[in-house]
């Protein structure tokens, strides 16, 4: 089977060759047939790459031990939810991923557009069939999900890691990866927009509905990583600037700029050269991300992995990706020209255009502080790193301009405004904000700076909403002499877009509500004994002591806890530390969290003694947290709205919003409610490393353990830091000889090597062919083809695409002269 | 016209040398130095109040928690615990709830700051690393090294 899949690999790898060139050439020659080619072609890659996935989930549900990448992440008695969800549980199989989902999103993107955007078509297969190819080459080459082990194949697996074994593992990733792959989209749009120079706003309509589902994927992923650390890790919060929230965020922040300043382009025709650069800069960034957190460019608690050679192949497809694209924007420059200038500062575009210029901002700063401990590494020599506090005191005020912009874009006219015109505009807003404000400030006593200020702007773009709403409603009721209601659904049915946007406003509000509460989140860390209280807020807990059940998977120690308010007993909390078979070393956090719509008490065990039933426990009040996960409900319902066909019949949307609105609630009903129960987990996951002994002490250690393979022949020439499976007694010895070496004062690498060939007396135990002489061969090989490969299809594209008319000139002589030849003969035959 | 970008370029140099200042005084409270423990044990006395990281390994057996607090005091030293030269050796005090995967052998990052006896560590300012599970993927030695 792993054949099989390897296979598939590269019949995708070559049919994305084949589709990418011959589309080029279809496109030059004007070949309707090439084209039609390299279409199916493309559909091709995605038939492929869904066989290929088949293959693997199979090897996953059959426990295919002899591939690796089964073996480390997946083990037999894991369940089947997660042998599922194992396929993108680790590097090789979420790059594979990655191609799938863009094999099916790029074939959905061309079957939908192929008659209405003819002439971008092709430019857009090859675009996608292109980063696909580097997808593949990257799995080939360093990542291949099917690799197997030579000789012996471990009788079970290491199981999945146990952080990764709840539910959130099977919708947060795969929905962060429908954002960033779906980005792909618009980028090979834009592309072929600026290749063939069409760039009126033609590829702008077939992408906008791409990037708001994408986009809406994106903020659906982050929402769920919120989620999944607050009720997961147990971190207290669900935002804590780490590379990794940041590298998903940063693409989040130009895709929601280039939303905005899309329908400055298509009122009036401006920003024509932002939007292709926004959507080129979105593309980079959802590479860029991967990049960071793959390749161990910066360093988080969760980053995936250090590996030097996957950077150095996204650094080129990086500096491909920016030269290319950047090298067509400047070469249509003169085509992107605006056909309008800016009237005045005071109008709708002048708002949008400050929006993206904010968001823009917040994106380069955003990458500049998680970039900055990499930075000061390599400018001055020491790492310097910046705290959470930063990045909060930096994108408060930028949070804060754009919640206002939220508010103030909708009064402002298209063009221009004038001060006397939009003053009345402001008055319901301003008023509703002050009073918001007002109530902060003096009833609650929050500080006005910055939660207080949020509170706020949350009142005045609430009532720029609703005045939105009322006047939009008042106007159709009077004209079509309805109701308010029903003129209300009316107008969302026939605005969808701009309706739909406000209500994606409403969402954010509501976001931006609830990381207001911030201001009056309390956190505490006790140790109770059984019987002692301690007051959080308004809440007194008690300790009634610990228990530990145990169900033979695993062991459950819980704490027990009461809730008092006001002396009343109102619940009770139970927050616990699970200890798996084979993973006792690595007990995982079970939160408990009492949740209301004005605040969440939130109790995490943090330790306990068994021998005095005393627990150290973690206290935290979270005001408004469960408005952020509501909020993003009513964005999605916006974003939902908005993404509806133009020509839906009024019937039928008549029906939808309250049906959809609903349906969301219903659902985050159930998000909400599920707290803890969500998180039952049945991890099965098994830690096989008996690893014996000899730990790499120093990293030159660790180095030279990665370079030198085991002889043992059993382990089918794993290096000897890895072969520990078994007790390896040849590994063990290896080891040994490599540390005394190293004690002795041993330092330089060949003469490492030399005693190593001297002993064993082949080069067998070489991790990897000496880089020097023929074996330089090997390394470069892979590398001379994939390159060479990649100039013949540039090549060929060329080639082919040539102007039929040489070949037309020459081919009939060529047929006239053999044609006359035989005739000569056949005459001569005849004479 | 001249007049038009001399304004233009005054205020963009205004614009740009607030927002300067603002990132350098920010950037001045916002940072910590990411060090390992032989590196500020050298001269501790240029360190002593400097917001730190500070990266090291737990001694086994240094822990001490006082009975019935959430104080700990405990020492790290610079290198692995197997490896043969420990390196410097700081002491640590620290109050509240430590991650699981604290205990002896750990690799620890330390928030805090170094005082004259010894590092006090920030609130919640203690990371382990878990030795075992996190290991860094067997990498591949590339061309070149």
């Amino acid at each position: 089977m792993a054949s099989l899949g390897t296979f598939l690999l590269l019949a995708a790898f070559v049919t994305c060759s084949y589709s990418a060139v011959i589309s080029v050439a279809g496109a030059r020659r004007r070949s309707r047939r090439l084209i039609e080619s390299g279409i199916g072609a493309f559909y091709l890659i995605c038939a492929i790459m869904t066989a290929a996935t088949a293959v693997l989930i199979n090897a996953f549900l059959t426990g295919d031990f002899s591939i690796k990448y089964v073996a480390h992440n997946s083990d037999s008695v894991q369940p089947l939810f997660y042998k599922l969800t194992s396929y993108w549980g680790g590097l090789d199989g979420s790059i594979m991923f990655w191609v799938f989902l863009l094999s099916i999103f790029g074939s959905l993107a061309v079957y939908v557009n192929r008659e209405r955007h003819r002439e971008l078509i092709p430019y857009v297969v090859a675009t996608i069939s292109v980063v696909n190819m580097f997808f593949l080459f990257l799995m080939v080459i360093h990542k291949n999900p099917f690799t197997t082990y030579l000789t012996q194949v471990p009788a079970d697996g290491e199981g999945l890691n146990p952080l990764l074994q709840n539910a959130y593992m099977a919708i947060h990733p795969p929905s962060l990866y429908t954002g960033f792959v779906g980005m792909t989209i618009p980028f090979a749009f834009g592309i072929a927009a600026l290749i063939t120079g069409h760039l009126d706003d033609s590829w702008l309509r077939a992408v906008r509905r791409w990037t708001m589902f994408s986009w809406l994927f994106l903020s659906f992923g982050l929402i769920l990583g919120m989620i999944w650390a607050y009720e997961e890790l147990g971190w207290g919060g669900y935002w804590a600037w780490d590379p990794v929230e940041n590298a998903a965020l940063l693409p989040w922040f130009t895709a929601t700029a280039f939303l905005h300043s899309v329908m400055v382009q298509e009122r009036r025709s401006m920003l024509r050269v932002w939007n292709v650069t926004l959507v080129i800069v979105t593309y980079f960034l959802t590479i860029f991300g991967t990049f960071m957190t793959r390749s161990g460019v910066v360093q988080s608690v969760h980053a995936f992995g250090d590996d030097p050679i996957l950077a150095r192949l996204f650094i080129g497809f990086m500096v491909i990706i920016l030269t290319f694209s950047f090298g067509l924007v400047i070469w249509r420059l003169p085509l992107l020209k605006a056909r309008n200038e800016l009237d005045s500062w005071l109008s709708r575009e002048a708002a949008f255009l400050v929006n993206n210029w904010v968001m823009l901002f917040a994106a380069l700063f955003v990458l500049f502080g998680t970039m900055f401990p990499t930075l000061s590494e390599a400018v001055t020599g020491t790492r310097l790193t910046v705290a959470g506090a930063f990045f909060n005191k930096w994108m408060t005020p930028v949070g804060l301009v754009l919640l206002m912009l939220t508010g103030v874009g909708p009064l402002l006219a298209w063009r221009r405004s004038s001060f006397d015109k939009i003053a009345p505009q402001f008055l319901w807003p301003g008023l509703s904000g002050l009073v918001a404000l007002a109530i902060a400030a003096l009833y609650f006593k929050i500080p006005v700076w910055p939660s207080g200020l949020c509170f706020g702007l949350c009142g005045f773009v609430a009532g720029t909403i609703v005045q939105e709403f009322w006047k939009g409603a008042a106007i159709r009721s009077r004209n079509s002499g309805t109701d308010l209601l029903t003129a209300l659904v009316g107008l969302v049915g026939k605005n969808k877009r701009r309706y739909g946007g406000y209500i994606v406003h409403v969402g954010i509000t509501l976001i931006c509500f609830g990381f207001a509460g911030n201001a009056r989140k309390l956190d505490e860390q006790v140790l109770l004994k059984p019987g002692q209280e301690t007051k959080i807020g308004k809440y007194t807990i008690k300790s009634n002591g610990v228990k530990v059940a145990d169900d033979g998977q695993k062991q459950m120690t819980t704490a027990y806890l009461t809730v008092f308010v006001d002396g009343k007993e109102i619940d009770g909390l139970y927050p616990a530390k699970w200890a798996y078979r084979r993973h006792e070393q690595e007990p995982t956090t079970e939160v408990a969290i009492r949740r209301t719509p004005v605040e969440d008490l939130y109790a995490v065990l943090g330790g306990f003694d068994l021998a005095d039933q005393s627990v150290t426990l973690q206290l935290v009040v979270n005001p408004l947290v469960n408005w952020v996960w509501f909020g993003f409900g009513i964005m999605a319902l916006g974003t939902g709205i908005a993404l509806l066909p133009e020509r839906s019949f009024a019937f039928a949307l008549a029906k939808m919003p309250a049906e959809a609105a609903a349906t969301t609630v219903a659902l985050l009903c159930v998000l909400l409610l599920s707290g803890t129960s969500l998180s039952a987990q049945s991890n099965m996951g098994g830690d096989m490393n008996t690893r014996t002994s000899f730990y790499a002490r120093t990293p030159f250690e660790k180095e030279m353990q990665h370079e030198i393979v085991c002889t043992c022949g059993a382990c089918g020439h794993q290096t000897i830091a890895e072969c520990r499976k078994d007790p390896c007694a040849t590994s063990h010895e290896m080891r040994g000889q490599l540390a005394a070496m190293i004690d002795s004062g041993v330092h330089d690498k060949d003469q490492i090597i030399q005693a190593f060939i001297a002993k064993y007396g082949t080069e067998e135990m070489l991790g990897a062919p000496v880089d020097r002489g023929f074996s330089r061969l090997a390394w470069l090989l892979p590398y001379l083809v994939g390159a060479t490969s990649a100039v013949a299809i540039g090549f060929a594209a060329v080639k082919w695409s040539r102007k039929p008319d040489e070949a037309a000139v020459t081919a009939p002589a060529a047929i006239d002269s053999a044609l006359e030849e035989r005739i000569d003969d056949e005459l001569r035959d005849l004479d | 016209m001249t007049h038009r970008y001399i304004k233009l370029g005054l205020t963009a140099a205004v614009l740009v040398l607030a927002f300067a200042g603002l990132l350098w005084s920010t950037l001045q409270d916002g940072t910590e130095y990411f060090k390992h423990v032989d590196e500020v044990m050298v001269n501790p006395q240029a360190w002593e109040g400097k917001p730190l990281q500070l990266h090291g390994y737990v001694i086994p057996g240094s822990i001490l928690k006082r009975q019935d607090t959430l104080e700990y005091k405990f020492k790290v030293q610079n290198n692995p615990i197997r490896d043969v030269n420990q390196g410097h050796v700081v002491e640590v005090s620290y109050t509240g709830i430590v991650p699981d995967t604290f205990k002896g052998e750990a690799e620890v990052v330390l928030r805090g700051k170094l005082t004259t006896n010894g590092f006090h560590t920030d609130p919640g300012g203690v990371t382990a690393k878990c030795p075992s599970k996190y290991e860094a993927q067997a990498r591949a030695s590339a061309p070149g090294t």
